[in-house]
């Protein structure tokens, strides 16, 4: 779409660069490393790049699903961060290679354990193998009627599909709200698998949307500077602003109500789990998940200024993020032991897997035009007032 | 002509045209302009010269003070005023308050924004704005949007703001007189008030009152009296014995009440020794036990005259005499905790530092009543 300018090859050749670099280090942490240091490190990245992708698609078809007018001509940025999806389930299929390595539900001593003796009926290889394949599945073919019915409209201009789009997306949420769960249950928290609680698959949707929001808030504004959404204007961008404050805020609800209702029973089997996150040397990055993910954020976009500028819209998007990252690297670093492990490993696979997801993006954002040109709703959406 | 005009009012059919005359109009300085329209208009706010609305910052600082208030009185309750260990938590617990900090930020900030607006920006109670009396607002409310100039100077003329109406497209003009006010406090109103709350009173306890008792529906609040408990003096089904209350365990001692490890108060003699040092507030616990409970047959002074009529035919021991002060302060003790003669068990009245003090006393009275040269 855009034309090539000298920078932009620039910024691609660096990023492949970083990608390069980080597959190196990637496949030097897998020589010189722990095994499960590897592993716990690929399965915090593929988790963030997948979430980002889901929590994207789910915008989308959110949109879908409500009829909403504002948010069709930035529509084109979730359906390309959406591409995530494909690329993540690809790691996440090669992360298999790590599950006997990481997932103690796979070690031998289970046989003596008498808890997850009971929950082997759950917990065993092959149906952890067909659940992730339905959930696979179930996404890929969601991603591909939304993005690829999407950029066919462009051509057709066929309003039909916007009605099949909007029928289908009532499917789509009861089987994402089951297949986020099973992520987290089967990804998350089955690194514990003494441990349980009900909320966590919310949890992880929390963290999913409020993160997709975020990248895609990221994606307008980048292509917003760049000229590409000539019409999107502070309006739309207000709006999305006002969806990222609100979730904010349902992620912290859902984040607190957890870690009280467990606080609170103090049961021993349940409690541990946040003891050895927010005690010991896990305190400051438990103490660093409610100022990224929440307070930061919130106190960015609570304000009409904060909600109509590019900078502070952008810094809430950035510790959205970078909370979001924490709080994966909170979930699940800590079944490495009782202090946090931050080293050249994670900063070579950060690099490795942050570059591929952005090659992936930057790759999707040349496909077809930067606004559903075909859609029926674009020139309400462009009218739309507050 | 200005005396009598609160607003010269223009209506419109177009939200476009009335943002483009409020722009057209405002910098004349006519007057003040408002807006009434049916639904709200973009950018109007803006083109008749609203400040962005700081009813925000208010409702932000207020909730922050809530939260604070909330927090620190969560902290003074369960930390300072009333510390109350639950459930093995610390004290001052935040994980605790934080549910409540939540509701009393909204409270504060919901009703910030709520009263503010009304009586602050709004400036209730205003009863009976001019524009609800001109011809126009019927249409106000239903399809029309309408500026007025409202006549906020002395210089203001109503014809100009006419003029200027109706040469920024608006389709028709009326000019709305100022009101005649009625005296907000009339004894009718008052009246009327009085009534309206009273009847307001009345429904609402005949609804509640027909309900809960005419038609079961809304239960009155019981379920707590509802549950399933055990009550100590029923009948229960929930243990085999079909009683309630449950037989203390063998050996089973009350605390404070050791069951004595004499017989008799002989036994208790040879046994047992004053435990308690002879000090002033002792001997005047002892003194207090003694009048209250032993002086009512022993006599205020032991001597074994009751202040009790002789009619009651007992004949109390005299603890002056020889027989009795040979004794040693166990057989006093044991006395006391088994009874002798008439005289009943105080086991269950008093307690084993009462009895020894009462002992103590005893011993004075003694002492006192057979005093030697050197204690004087």
């Amino acid at each position: 779409m855009s034309p090539v300018s000298p920078r932009s090859s620039l910024v691609r050749n660096l990023l492949v660069a970083l990608t390069l670099v980080g597959a190196a280090g990637t496949a030097g942490v897998y020589v010189s490393a722990s095994r499960e240091r590897f592993w716990v490190n690929w399965l915090v990245w593929t988790l963030f790049l997948l979430t980002l992708g889901l929590g994207n698609l789910f915008l989308v078809a959110l949109e879908r699903l409500v009829s909403a007018h504002w948010s069709v001509p930035m529509r084109r940025v979730p359906e390309r961060i959406a591409s995530l999806i494909p690329l993540a389930i690809v790691l996440l299929l090669i992360a298999f290679f790590g599950v006997p390595v990481i997932f103690p539900w796979t070690y031998p001593a289970v046989a003596h354990n008498p808890i997850l003796v009971a929950k082997t009926a759950w917990l065993n290889l092959p149906f952890f193998a067909v659940r992730f394949a339905v959930c696979a599945v179930v996404w890929m073919l969601f991603y591909r009627f939304y993005v690829r019915g999407s950029l066919r409209q462009d051509e057709n201009k066929d309003p039909a599909f916007t009605v099949r789009a909007r029928r289908l997306a009532p499917a789509f949420m009861v089987v994402f709200f089951f297949s986020v769960t099973i992520l987290a249950f089967d990804w998350i928290s089955g690194l514990e698998p003494e441990w349980y609680s009900d909320m966590f698959g919310v949890y992880l949707f929390a963290g999913t949307f409020i993160s997709g929001i975020a990248a895609m808030l990221l994606g307008v504004l980048s292509l917003m500077r760049r000229g590409r959404l000539p019409e999107v204007q502070t309006k739309h961008v207000y709006n999305l602003g006002s969806l990222g404050l609100a979730f904010t805020v349902f992620f912290a609800y859902i984040g607190f109500a957890q870690y009280m209702l467990i606080w609170y029973a103090n049961l021993p089997d349940e409690v541990i789990w946040f003891k050895h996150r927010i005690e010991g040397a896990w305190q400051p990055v438990a103490l660093l998940l409610p100022l990224l993910h929440f307070f930061i954020p919130f106190f960015l976009l609570i304000g009409s200024v904060g909600k109509k500028h590019p900078a502070p819209l952008r810094l809430a998007a950035l510790s959205i993020l970078l909370g979001h990252f924490v709080d994966l690297y909170w979930l699940i670093f800590p079944v490495l032991g009782p202090r946090p492990l931050f080293g050249w490993p994670e900063l070579a696979m950060a690099c490795f897997f942050l570059g591929l997801g952005s090659l992936q993006i930057r790759r999707a954002m040349g496909r077809g035009a930067d606004m559903p040109v075909g859609d029926p709703l674009l020139a309400q959406g462009l009218e739309w007032q507050v | 002509m200005s005396s009598g005009t609160f607003a010269v009012l223009g209506l419109f059919s177009d939200a476009h045209k009335i943002v483009e005359a409020a722009q057209q109009i405002r910098p004349r300085q006519l007057g003040r302009l408002e807006a009434y329209t049916p639904y709200p208009v973009h950018g109007l706010d803006r083109a008749i010269g609203l400040a962005p609305s700081r009813l925000g910052r208010l409702v932000m600082l207020m909730g922050v003070i809530g939260a604070g208030l909330a927090l620190l009185f969560e902290g003074w309750v369960s930390a300072v005023d009333y510390p109350l260990v639950t459930s093995g938590k610390p004290l001052f617990s935040w994980q605790a308050f934080v549910p409540v900090m939540f509701e009393v930020t909204v409270l504060f900030a919901t009703f910030t924004a709520g009263l503010a607006m009304l009586f602050a920006f709004n400036k209730l109670p205003f009863f009976g704005h001019p524009v609800l009396h001109s011809k126009a607002i019927k249409s106000i409310t239903r399809d029309k949007l309408a500026l007025s100039i409202e006549a906020t100077s002395a210089t203001f003329d109503a014809e100009t703001a006419r003029q200027a109406l109706l040469q920024n497209g608006a389709e028709s003009v009326e000019i709305v007189p100022v009101p005649v006010w009625n005296r907000p406090l009339s004894l009718v109103g008052l009246l009327r008030t009085i009534a309206g709350i009273v009847a307001a009173c009345a429904v609402a306890g005949a609804g509640l009152f027909a309900l809960e008792k005419l038609i079961p529906i809304v239960p009155p609040m019981v379920h707590m009296h509802e549950q399933p408990k055990l009550n100590a003096f029923r009948v229960s089904s929930f243990f085999a014995d079909g009683r309630g209350m449950r037989p203390a365990v063998t050996g089973t001692v009350a605390r404070g009440h050791l069951p004595p490890a004499f017989a008799t108060p002989e036994e208790a003699g040879t046994l047992l020794g004053n435990p308690l040092p002879l000090t002033q507030p002792i001997a005047e616990r002892g003194r207090k036990v003694f009048n209250d409970h032993c002086a009512i047959c022993h006599g205020l002074v032991g001597d074994g005259v009751p202040l009790l009529s002789h009619a009651y035919g007992g004949k109390p021991g005299n603890f002056l005499s020889n027989e009795i002060r040979a004794r040693p302060d166990g057989h006093y003790f044991g006395v006391l905790m088994l009874g002798k003669n008439a005289m009943p068990s105080y086991a269950a009245d008093l307690d084993n530092h009462d009895r020894w003090a009462a002992v103590h006393y005893i011993r004075i009275l003694q002492r006192a009543q057979n005093a030697k040269d050197e204690d004087l």
